[in-house]
């Protein structure tokens, strides 16, 4: 028996013998054979004084299809530091460097930082590619690092570069987000800096429940945007030409879903690439088309229309003497023209957009009720996923004067954002509810769950049968006065109103011959799934939006209608099958 | 006297020399473990990173293509604007083309 049980004593001796044999073979290959590899790389790590490799969420594009694109991710490479101290030769060295690295490394900037002989650490260049960085690596040059780095890439460069925004250090020594998606989703993308790296042990004598189910799980993650990289792309191209053809200061524009709030595109020329931000003007890191205010002309008239209808105080029926000019509070009004067109129905304030018409219908409604509208309408921030949100300029509606609501009925002594502007428009073209703009379908957390993000907030304001009456009489201005009628799309109704403001000269009064161009439009006209806006500011040689903007506009409606197959909505023959001319 | 004699004597000393020999075991093995994983998330989160960037360069060459053909000027290659277009029901195989 006791024999027996030796035996087996011996035999589990034996056993755990060779188990610790194999484990120290193990150490050894990790410790000896491959320890130099693994402190490097520890090195590579706490060198460079920071906690780790720069690590944050990434940012997606959401093609038509549902395929992501990346908007903003990380690039991984390899920088190059010096340790001036164990740096023996350094021409030598420089050499050997631009030998692998030709054009990376400016001479002076490396010698420089060899000569700050009390440093033990200075960076001379960055952003090497994965193989230049491990080919300078293997030279194993005295005093020269060769360590990894991550950093933000945005593959599309400028596309939409004004809403995803930039990470920087600001004026601390972290990096953050600081303008658009970047700054405004911050604590989705920002990362600890532990995650990859974590000791699955420590983790699990530690906090046991921390590993099981990590609070950061619960917050951080990627963030889908609703943009469209193809329509995005298609907008700014289409901007970049307007602004250059007619020298503006600035064009922008939106494309949204009028009925979720979705944006497809937003953009602003000029604008800059993300990845090289050394020269960018700050002005141009924030987004215009969300931050600042403008007087947007005869697009405010749509808005004045349909009040008035929603108010019952017209009907589409209802007409008025148009006399070309009135004074109001000592102020003359005119039409764009001058010129009278006698007794006219409503239809025509918005086909041939005349003011007197618009100051006309606002007199019927009364200033209390305009008041009501338009706060309802602009009085408050969209609440849109980018900060720095603007706010509307509605100083005019606290008057008694009735001239500045004249004024204002057609766009003038007004001043509201871009985003403001669609938002309030997409309630033409979504049965009168006014919906909450957003960037940012999605938050993908780290978890594996993607969270939809609530955007139902809706704010109704206008009947559904004042918004048909009013798309209606937008639909004519395509069908019967944009370029003559030609842009009409026999197989799509596409309701559209252009819109002429003169600048403020900063003084009170307003330029003469410098305006402010805008553009908007929706289409099919009875059940949208697109609305446009557009302006450029201060264009050369040009008075109306009607000469600048129609073409880009045009331009976008029939692309729009090709890259998302949109089907007809009229001109459908007997047999279903729908012919038209196009002006393309 | 009655010599009293521990049963177990032998078998408790080699029970302990056991478990201590085990523990010590396991104790060097956790650390080969801890050291083989922490070695392992690096290598695979480096190597996630990796893909990760070849993607991104995959993208960035997408979205160019895609401006490149946004920009390009049909007209001045030679290509007219239709002058017609015709909407078919999308029952029919031509429209699936």
């Amino acid at each position: 028996m006791r024999a027996q049980f030796r035996t087996r004593i011996r035999f589990i001796l034996a056993f755990i013998i060779l188990v610790t044999v194999l484990i120290i073979a193990r150490l050894y290959f990790v410790q000896i054979v491959h320890g130099e590899d693994y402190a490097q790389k520890a090195d590579r790590q706490f060198a460079s004084g920071g906690s780790g490799l720069f690590d944050r969420g990434s940012i997606y594009f959401t093609r038509k299809d549902g395929m992501l694109i990346s908007a903003a991710t990380l690039q991984t490479g390899f920088l190059v530091a010096l340790n001036p101290q164990t740096l023996q030769d350094p021409e030598t060295a420089y050499r050997a460097i631009t030998t692998i690295a030709s054009s990376s490394m400016s001479r002076d900037v490396f010698f420089a930082a060899a000569a700050k002989k009390s440093q033990v650490y200075v960076e001379v260049v960055h952003h090497l590619s994965d193989q230049v960085g491990q080919k300078l690596s293997a030279l194993h040059i005295s005093g020269v690092q060769v360590l990894r780095e991550r950093w933000r890439q945005y593959p599309g460069a400028t596309l939409a570069a004004q809403s995803i925004g930039i990470v920087s250090y600001g004026s601390g020594d972290t990096l953050a987000g600081r303008t658009g998606l970047e700054a405004k989703y911050d604590s989705v993308l920002s990362r600890s800096g532990d995650s990859l790296y974590k000791n699955f042990f420590a983790e699990l004598f530690s906090n046991v429940g921390n590993l099981l189910v990590s609070p950061k799980d619960a917050h951080e993650g990627d963030i889908i945007t609703t943009i469209e990289p193809e329509v995005q792309t298609r907008l700014e191209s289409d901007l970049a030409k307007v602004n250059q053809k007619y020298s503006s200061k600035e064009s922008g524009g939106i494309i949204m879903n009028p009925a979720t709030g979705a944006i497809l595109a937003i953009a602003n020329y000029p604008s800059y690439d993300a990845n090289v931000l050394q020269n960018v003007d700050p002005v141009l890191l924030g987004n215009p088309l969300v931050e600042h205010v403008h007087e947007f002309g005869s697009i405010m008239k749509p808005i004045t229309m349909t009040s008035s209808l929603d108010a019952g105080v017209i009907t589409p029926e209802t007409t008025y003497n148009d006399t070309g000019c009135i004074t109001v509070n000592k102020a003359t009004i005119c039409n764009w023209d001058l010129k009278p067109r006698g007794v006219i129905p409503m239809k025509q304030i918005i086909v041939q957009s005349l003011n007197l018409g618009a100051a006309w219908i606002a007199t019927q409604l009364g200033q209390d009720a305009f008041r009501m509208y338009f706060t309802n309408l602009f009085g408050q921030e969209t609440g849109i996923d980018i900060k720095n949100e603007g706010s509307a300029l509605l100083g005019n509606l606290s008057t008694t004067q009735q001239v500045n609501f004249d004024n204002m009925s057609f766009g003038q002594g007004i001043s509201v954002t871009p985003i403001q502007m669609i938002r309030a428009l997409g309630a033409i073209a979504n049965g009168g509810v006014m919906v909450q703009p957003h960037l940012v379908s999605a938050v993908r957390l780290n978890s594996g769950i993607e969270r939809k993000l609530d955007w139902n907030k809706k704010v109704p304001v206008f009947s559904a049968t004042a918004v048909r009456e009013t798309a209606e009489m937008m639909t004519a201005v395509v069908d019967e006065k944009l370029e003559g009628g030609k842009a009409m799309i026999p197989t799509m109704s596409v309701a559209a109103k252009t819109g002429t403001a003169q600048l403020t000269d900063g003084r009170g009064g307003y330029y003469k011959d410098r305006f402010f161009h805008s553009f908007t439009g929706f289409f099919p006209s009875y059940n949208p799934k697109f609305i446009i806006l557009l302006y450029t500011n201060d264009p050369q040689g040009v008075q109306y939006a009607s000469e600048t903007l129609d073409e880009t506009f045009l331009d976008l409606v029939h692309f729009l209608i090709d890259y998302y197959a949109v089907p007809p909505d009229r001109g459908l023959s007997d047999h279903g099958v729908a012919t038209s001319t196009s002006s393309g | 006297m009655h010599n009293f004699h521990y049963p177990f004597h032998h078998s408790f000393t080699a029970l302990c020399s056991g478990v201590l020999a085990i523990l010590a075991v396991s104790y060097i093995g956790l650390i080969a473990v801890v050291m083989s994983y922490a070695a392992s998330t690096i290598e695979f989160s480096q190597s996630v990173r990796n893909d990760e960037s070849v993607v991104a360069v995959l993208e960035a060459e997408y979205l160019s293509a895609v401006a490149q053909i946004t920009n390009t000027n049909y007209a001045a290659d030679g290509y007219a604007v239709p002058v017609a277009k015709i909407f078919v029901p999308a029952k029919s195989t031509t429209a699936l083309r």
